[in-house]
């Protein structure tokens, strides 16, 4: 049987944890803080700590993927005029992802000391953490956490005697899925609409209020203090070529078991669903899965037995997004899934950008029509074609997030969309 | 009329929370959140000119603000307002039938509020709660793995209790 590999739930499953912040260190937190600002071990420069992030091979875990390491190479090392930001993705509104919220809710100072990290490596002195609007009790957490570390001066000036000072601010949202794309987050920061911004200029030139800027996920953030702890090595090691670590893979859907599992990278997709989730529930055939969220193409269950990181899933024709793995059993209606989808998006889109605005629009009374089982060839194909008309050509990935699953449901069941054909 | 403006004590938030930001503008998204907070979850006819002045914008600023995010109200809700997920893994775990048998229970459809004024009804993209199917929310209270049952108890006694 599959074990699950523990580097962020560590603490979480070990029984009676009460995430707090006595009990967090006394499970050993806080040491990874200690050894690069404190004057016991010689310390580290932040120089030296982005150098660690980047030997470790970690990946962001927002969706894209990005190496993390390289993006905070992009940052000036030494802001003079402007300051620096580090803001924390905890929007987490893609549908079918909710490990952020469970790291946070169930260990709130791992994350925390990985952003603490963060600042440091990036030179910031006021870090902000974006959490969306409805998830207040989220909210009240996180921001319990944050009191504790100033009470304890492990935030707030001179941490450790280093001469490092830093404030945290948790941000909340106000309900719009956009925002969990950076450059819409920071305009929501700022105060205003959660549109996306034409880039470039990239937030490491200009971010929040106009200063260089990075944006990261939370679960990005709480792999750095087991980095420093352990070297770049141990991380690296984990995981497949290219794609390090571990990963929170959000398991939900017509399995026995959803929830939260911490698997190495590139751990086997089927084995997830089986060992992990349980199975398909009520003792049912499986008919399909949605690898990383809603805006990654569904798959058939043939075509699942791959390892299950960036690369591999990208190669069998979707994405492994922000690990978002969604199950579906035999009686589950593919049209439904495809009206459920577009629904989605289209109220989300934030109209900024013809194509997104009208194409997400056309394309939800496109799938509507096959729910009246009003469909055909023709409209099938014209589903396929609204929705390629999308693809990159928006100022935002949403854009791309959204058609690619749409055409995605008529090519891997095309059988599927027969059936709603009018007769 | 009710006053439109903050009291001393959440006066004093305002304070804290413009003291976090560079500029006051960039507090505006808690700030709304407080006014609604103080005024029973939704913002009535001139807080959107009062925060304006309060963090040096426009009306037209704070406007576009309001309209953009969903939970930004600028209709009294119910006292419970109730979001029930019904998005893509919810919806086919529940969600969707939650969400119907709260339309059958309350009378009312997504968007709108009892007469009584004590349920507003709202159909929710995910919250990041998909495991726990269906789940709803219930002004800030998440609840997970909801019942039919549980659910008609709680509107039940909601109605007699009159709160
Ligand atoms: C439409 C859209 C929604 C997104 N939502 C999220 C989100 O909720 N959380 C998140 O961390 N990243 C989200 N992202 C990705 C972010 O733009 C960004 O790449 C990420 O936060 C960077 O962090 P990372 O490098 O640590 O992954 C979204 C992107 C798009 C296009
Ligand atoms: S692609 Fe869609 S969501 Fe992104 S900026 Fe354009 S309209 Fe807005
Ligand atoms: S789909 Fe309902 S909480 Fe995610």
């Amino acid at each position: 049987m599959a074990q699950e590999k523990l580097l962020l739930l560590k603490n979480i499953r070990t029984k009676g944890y009460a995430a707090d912040l006595a009990a967090y260190r006394a499970a050993g937190g806080y040491k990874a803080l200690e050894k690069v600002l404190g004057k016991s071990q010689g310390g580290m420069t932040p120089a030296q700590v982005t150098e660690a992030v980047k030997a470790s091979g970690l990946r962001g875990r927002g969706g894209a993927g990005f190496p993390c390491g390289l993006k905070w190479t992009f940052m000036p090392a030494d802001p003079k005029d402007k300051p620096n930001y580090l803001i924390c993705n905890g929007d987490e509104s893609e549908p079918g992802t909710f490990k952020d919220h469970y790291l946070l809710m169930n260990d709130p100072h791992l994350f925390l000391e990985g952003m603490i990290l963060g600042c440091y490596a990036l030179s910031c002195h006021h870090g902000y953490i974006y959490i969306r609007g409805e998830s207040m009790y989220l909210i009240h957490r996180v921001r319990k956490a944050i009191d504790e570390l100033y009470a304890e001066k492990l935030l707030g000036s001179n941490i450790l005697g280093s001469g490092f000072d830093l404030d945290l601010t948790v941000h909340p949202g106000a309900g719009a899925y956009i925002c969990g794309e950076e450059t819409a987050l920071l305009d929501s920061l700022e105060g205003k609409r959660g549109q996306p911004r034409f880039k470039p200029p990239f937030p490491a030139q200009a971010g929040f209020n106009g200063c260089p800027t990075t944006v990261n996920n939370v679960e990005t953030l709480a792999n750095v203090p087991f980095i420093i702890n352990n070297g770049p090595e141990a991380f690296a090691k984990l995981g497949t070529e290219g794609n390090s670590g571990t990963q929170l893979v959000s398991i939900s859907g017509h399995v026995q078991k959803p929830g939260v599992y911490e698997v190495e990278m590139g751990h086997n997709l089927k084995s997830l669903i089986e060992d992990f989730g349980g199975g398909v529930r009520g003792g049912l055939k499986l008919k399909a899965i949605i690898p990383g969220g809603a805006s990654s193409p569904i798959m058939r269950p043939e075509s699942i037995d791959i390892p299950y990181d960036f690369d591999s899933v990208m190669k069998a024709g979707s994405m492994r997004g922000s690990g978002a793995l969604m199950v579906f059993d035999e009686d589950t209606s593919i049209i439904e899934l495809a009206n459920r989808t577009i629904r989605f998006f289209n109220h989300e889109s934030c109209g900024q950008c013809t194509p997104c605005r009208e194409g997400t629009f056309w394309l939800k009374n496109l799938i509507r029509d096959f729910v009246d089982n009003a469909g055909s060839e023709e409209l099938m194909q014209r589903v396929d074609r609204v929705a390629g008309s999308i693809l990159g050509n928006t100022i935002c990935a949403f854009g791309d997030a959204a058609g690619a699953p749409m055409q995605a449901f008529g090519r891997v069941f095309p059988e599927e969309f027969r059936k709603h054909f009018l007769r | 009329m009710a006053k439109v403006a903050f009291n001393d004590e959440a006066m004093r938030e305002v304070e804290t929370l413009f003291s976090r930001y560079p500029k006051k503008i960039n507090a505006l998204l808690p700030l709304l959140h407080l006014a609604q907070r103080e005024n029973e979850g939704w913002l009535p006819p001139g807080w959107d000119t009062y925060l304006a002045k309060l963090c040096g914008t426009t009306v037209n600023h704070v406007r576009g603000v309001v309209t953009f995010y969903n939970m930004f109200r600028t209709v009294k809700p119910g006292r419970h307002h109730i979001m029930v997920c019904n998005c893509l893994p919810c919806g086919v775990t529940g969600g969707g039938a939650l969400l119907e048998h709260l339309e059958h229970k309350l009378g009312i459809h997504p968007g709108n509020t009892t007469e009584d004024g004590l349920f507003s009804l709202e159909e929710a993209q995910c919250l990041a709660a998909c495991d726990q199917a269906p789940v709803m929310m219930v002004n800030e209270d998440l609840r997970k793995k909801v019942t039919f049952d549980e659910v008609d108890a709680w509107i039940k006694q909601t109605r007699s209790s009159g709160e």
